[in-house]
């Protein structure tokens, strides 16, 4: 039972054995084994349409080297897409509420874009740190900026998504847990706040997949920046 | 040792042909439980005794508070009422649009088969038409020939048209030549004859040949005056 509303995003722990890696297998159960048939069920066939789609919107804007991550970055998509969507069930763990797991995805991810970029073609990935067309007084200080803004990049990529989703779980157990204290004192403000609680449940779908997307999405725009 | 274990199989033990999938998925009821359950139940207890079994679950689990309601039962009321208005609404849709899409690729592929059917028919008319084509060789070849026949014939007339001409270029020119020699000749022996002539005249004989003209001239204007 929960004594406070931080206890549902601790480390899941059986008798002293990290669940973590457990739970962040759980979506595999929830996608269709390939089978060698060549016209599938429904899934399958849902399935393999999903991944064509978010795969040609990923790779569309990249050249030919950004195909490479094709595969990276199609499963990363479909990872955070259904860690997410499952963290909304209830007394369900997210592991991408852990600050640790978002930030082991988005650093390696980051630095290996950064450092393609400056091990192939430095001088263009340096030219991103200067807009064009800026004044000439306003360089140095917009090169600056422009640093700090690229080194800042994991932190943001790691931070949005855990703070997405942190906040959408906490919410979520704060409006449930009034609709559930108010219940005897004041029925009507209870059904109120639950109707609340629908609309923050549908806000919260959008969100997990919404994030999902973004992280992808950044990811894919700093790739195409340096590859 | 492989027939020990042939009754452990499952599978058919190869690969082609698979089997076919069924037609349609397991019956299911409410959407989680399978009807073998209810099928399973149903000699000892009716058609009452799975929903008696859930009932009797649940408030055991709620009386002796294995389950505790709490905040997260209501989270979990919106969610699942939010995952079944979803299915409910759009599983239909789903399943056309999966079925479109094994549809699509199952017509393109017999698509391509017809497309190969139709060439090849296409194929088969042209050469019967070839074949038909071949039984009037002959007269392709005649009419070609007569063809030929009559260009040629053209052209050696028109040799022919051509060298008289040069001929009788040639030979014109060798008359306007004699014409021409004998006009000169003409001309020259004219103009030799009357320069004689005038220098044969000598000054009497003018003389004499002015008064002869003048009394003529009397004469002639005395007969004249006189028919006046």
């Amino acid at each position: 039972m929960n004594m406070s509303f931080f206890d549902q995003f601790a480390s899941p722990c059986l008798l002293g054995i990290p669940l973590i890696l457990l739970s962040m297998l759980f979506p595999t159960l929830l996608l269709p084994s390939p089978n060698n048939r060549w016209i599938t069920n429904r899934f399958s066939t849902l399935q393999l349409w999903f991944i064509n789609l978010i795969t040609k919107q990923l790779m569309i804007p990249l050249n030919k080297n950004g195909h490479k991550w094709a595969l990276i970055l199609t499963s990363l998509m479909t990872l955070l897409l259904l860690i997410n969507l499952l963290g909304l069930l209830p007394y369900t763990f997210t592991p991408t509420t852990q600050l640790s797991m978002n930030m082991a995805l988005a650093f390696p991810l980051w630095l290996a874009t950064l450092i393609i970029g400056l091990r192939n073609q430095p001088s263009i990935s340096l030219g991103h740190l200067l807009p064009e067309g800026t004044p000439t007084p306003l360089i140095p200080a917009l090169i600056l900026i422009e640093t700090t803004s690229l080194l800042i990049r994991p932190l943001a990529l790691g931070v949005r998504l855990t703070a997405n989703l942190t906040a959408g779980h906490l919410l979520i157990q704060l409006i449930s847990t009034a609709s559930t204290v108010l219940l005897p004192i004041m029925p009507t403000i209870s059904i109120l706040t639950t109707t609340i609680l629908l609309l923050l449940t549908i806000l919260e779908v959008a969100v997990a997949m919404i994030q999902a997307y973004v992280f992808v999405l950044l990811l894919s725009l700093y790739l195409q920046e340096n590859i | 040792v492989l027939h020990a274990t042939r009754p452990v199989h499952t599978t058919q033990q190869r690969l082609a042909p698979l089997p076919p999938l069924p037609e349609k998925g397991g019956e299911v009821r409410h959407g989680l439980i399978p009807e073998e359950f209810f099928q399973f139940l149903y000699p000892k207890t009716g058609v009452t005794g799975p929903y008696m079994l859930g009932t009797g679950l649940l408030l055991y689990f709620l009386s002796k508070e294995i389950y505790v309601i709490n905040h997260e039962t209501v989270a979990a009321a919106c969610i699942l009422s939010v995952i079944i208005y979803g299915i409910k609404k759009f599983g239909a849709d789903v399943a056309a649009f999966a079925d479109k899409l094994n549809e699509e690729k199952v017509a393109n592929a017999l698509a391509v088969k017809n497309a190969a059917i139709k060439g090849l028919e296409t194929a088969i008319e042209e050469e019967k038409k070839e074949q038909w084509r071949v039984e009037g060789r002959s007269f392709l070849f005649d009419a070609k020939r007569n063809n030929i026949a009559m260009l040629l014939e053209t052209n050696y007339r028109e040799r022919l048209m051509t060298v008289y001409n040069e001929v009788k270029k040639r030979l014109d020119y060798q008359v306007a030549l004699q014409n021409l020699k004998r006009q000169k000749e003409q001309d020259h022996m004219i103009q030799w004859v009357e320069k004689n002539v005038v220098q044969s005249i000598t000054p009497q004989q003018q003389k004499e040949s002015i008064t002869k003209c003048i009394l003529d001239l009397k004469a002639l204007s005395k007969s004249v005056q006189v028919a006046v």
